[in-house]
């Protein structure tokens, strides 16, 4: 794991408050019903202008994804990241790292995820992919 | 609208590790180049408009630094890849509607820095990450080649295209570029050399990826009538489309799947009065071998998911049945964006390509592609007047 630190906006604040508790907040439409992405501004399937924050149910699963190989620093090589497209159960995707993704034939469009949470120094708790 | 518009000049600054010129600088000699190619002088053009690249250091005040007076038109057009595409497209526009007689079109960017390595060009800026929208940056999708790839590896998983037919794109691309001397890359490469290439976000290779290159390009747009009186064939508008996916985040999202060319591309023929049959070269941008790959399928010249058996066919290659990036495209000639394909088509039409030229060449498919698959134009180009 090698996530880059990011600090909080006035937006993201709930967000990263409910991360620090290991829960995965998302935007909801009351008027739709339907979830959409954290960025999401209006709402990604009406365009309802109605969005809040909402607990999701943190499972999903892969969409898609890419393995950046580690690079040789100082005679060591740091350790490939694989960063995945992830369906979450309401319907949004994310763009997280799989954290435990060692055995590559695990890796597989509609293989089961769950969202944890990590913290990087100096950053927020961030979400990753844990495949279940 | 039946556009009434032909491409009259083309100007090309060298192009590659061009280093100690400002994106504007280049900008005008690229413009100057185009109207001394099209027989024009500079106080003809009354219109500008001015794509700045990745480095977004040019701009509408590239006017002043060309010393143009009265002039009836003009912006900065910021559509990424799609851009140049835009350009023609808005040119075609004013000229019909009276708003100028002559438009330059230009993009100049300078992404790479001497001392820098190639990459670090296009690997994302440098920001605070700052919010939710940091996150995909923050797990590590950072540059284009992560972005790109997580698209290819959906497309192989869906329809079952591999590696090596990805590398059949950029074998083409260099057997063309090897008759083209403008192209930076001209040794011949097998898909043993692309296999062996490096891997820079897996299922990409260092041979999937386009070039980065320093210059500018311009070309001059004017009406079908001026067209007939100037210096060099005209290379006539006979259509246009664009197409914006703006793919949603979630579930259902055709991402990596089907671009915006599926909207732009039928939407061009339709407008030109053609069917893809009649189109004689696909000059489409190609920042990786899987854009055109799935360009190709998406403007209907194969079917969908079946992208990889035809360039692996050698459709696509010199002698093949579909001539595509006949100068080896921006994977092996150079990269300024949708005025790699753009520039390479003006050149088709006229029958100047010469030891790549190719024999049949009434009609030319220009695709332009931005962001990740988010914005897309088509241009068709012709040699002859379109009926009226």
């Amino acid at each position: 794991m090698n996530l880059s630190p990011v600090v909080r906006d006035d937006f993201s604040a709930p967000f990263f408050d409910a991360a620090a508790e290991g829960r995965l907040l998302l935007r909801w439409s009351p008027s739709s019903g339907e979830w959409s992405e954290p960025t999401a501004l209006v709402c990604s399937v009406t365009q309802a202008a109605d969005l809040e924050w909402r607990e999701a149910s943190g499972r999903g699963s892969l969409v898609s994804w890419t393995i950046k190989p580690g690079r040789e620093r100082d005679g060591v090589r740091t350790p490939d990241t694989v960063i995945a497209i992830v369906e979450l159960e309401e319907g949004p995707w994310l763009t997280l790292q799989v954290v435990n993704a060692d055995d590559r034939s695990r890796l597989a469009v509609g293989a089961p995820v769950r969202v944890e949470f990590v913290q990087p120094d100096g950053s927020e708790y961030l979400p990753v992919a844990r495949l279940v | 609208m039946n556009p009434n518009s032909a491409i009259v000049g083309l100007g090309m600054t060298e192009l590659g590790k061009v280093f100690g010129r400002t994106a504007t600088q280049l900008a005008v000699e690229a413009i100057c180049k185009a109207a001394e190619d099209a027989g024009l002088s500079l106080s003809d053009i009354d219109g500008l408009y001015v794509n700045p690249g990745i480095k977004n250091d040019t701009d509408l005040r590239l006017q002043s630094a060309l010393q143009m007076r009265n002039t009836r038109l003009l912006a900065t057009i910021q559509a990424f890849g799609s851009s140049a595409g835009q350009m023609v497209q808005y040119a075609s526009m004013a000229i019909a509607a009276g708003m100028a007689n002559v438009v330059a079109c230009v993009y100049a960017d300078t992404p790479l820095a001497e001392g820098k390595r190639t990459g670090d060009s296009y690997s994302g800026q440098q920001r605070a990450l700052q919010g939710v929208g940091a996150l995909p940056f923050a797990a590590g999708l950072k540059a284009a080649p992560e972005r790109y790839a997580v698209a290819a590896r959906r497309h192989m998983e869906t329809y079952g295209t591999t590696s090596e037919q990805l590398g059949a794109v950029a074998v083409a691309a260099r057997q063309w570029a090897a008759m083209n001397p403008l192209a930076q890359m001209r040794d011949p490469i097998t898909i043993e050399d692309h296999q062996n290439s490096r891997m820079i976000a897996d299922p990409l290779r260092l041979l999937d990826c386009c070039l980065v290159t320093n210059g500018a390009i311009a070309v001059i747009v004017t009406s079908a009538e001026r067209a007939k009186h100037l210096k060099q064939p005209p290379v006539y508008v006979w259509g246009w489309g664009q197409g914006h996916p703006g793919y949603a985040n979630r579930r259902g999202s055709e991402f990596g799947l089907v671009t915006g060319a599926a909207q732009s591309g039928p939407a061009a023929l339709a407008m030109a009065g053609v069917s893809i049959e009649e189109i004689d070269i696909f000059e489409l941008y190609d920042c990786f071998t899987y854009t055109t790959l799935v360009t190709l399928e998406d403007y209907g010249v194969c079917k969908k998911g079946e992208g990889g058996e035809f360039v692996a066919s050698g459709a696509i290659a010199p002698g093949g049945s579909h001539p595509t990036n006949t100068g080896g495209g921006e994977l092996s000639s150079y990269y300024m964006w949708g005025m790699t394909p753009l520039s390479e088509a003006i050149i088709q039409a006229r029958g100047q390509a010469g030891q790549r030229q190719v024999a049949k060449h009434d009609l030319v498919m220009v695709s332009g592609n931005g962001g990740v698959l988010d914005f897309h134009s088509t241009l068709i180009l012709s040699p002859h007047p379109k009926a009226r």
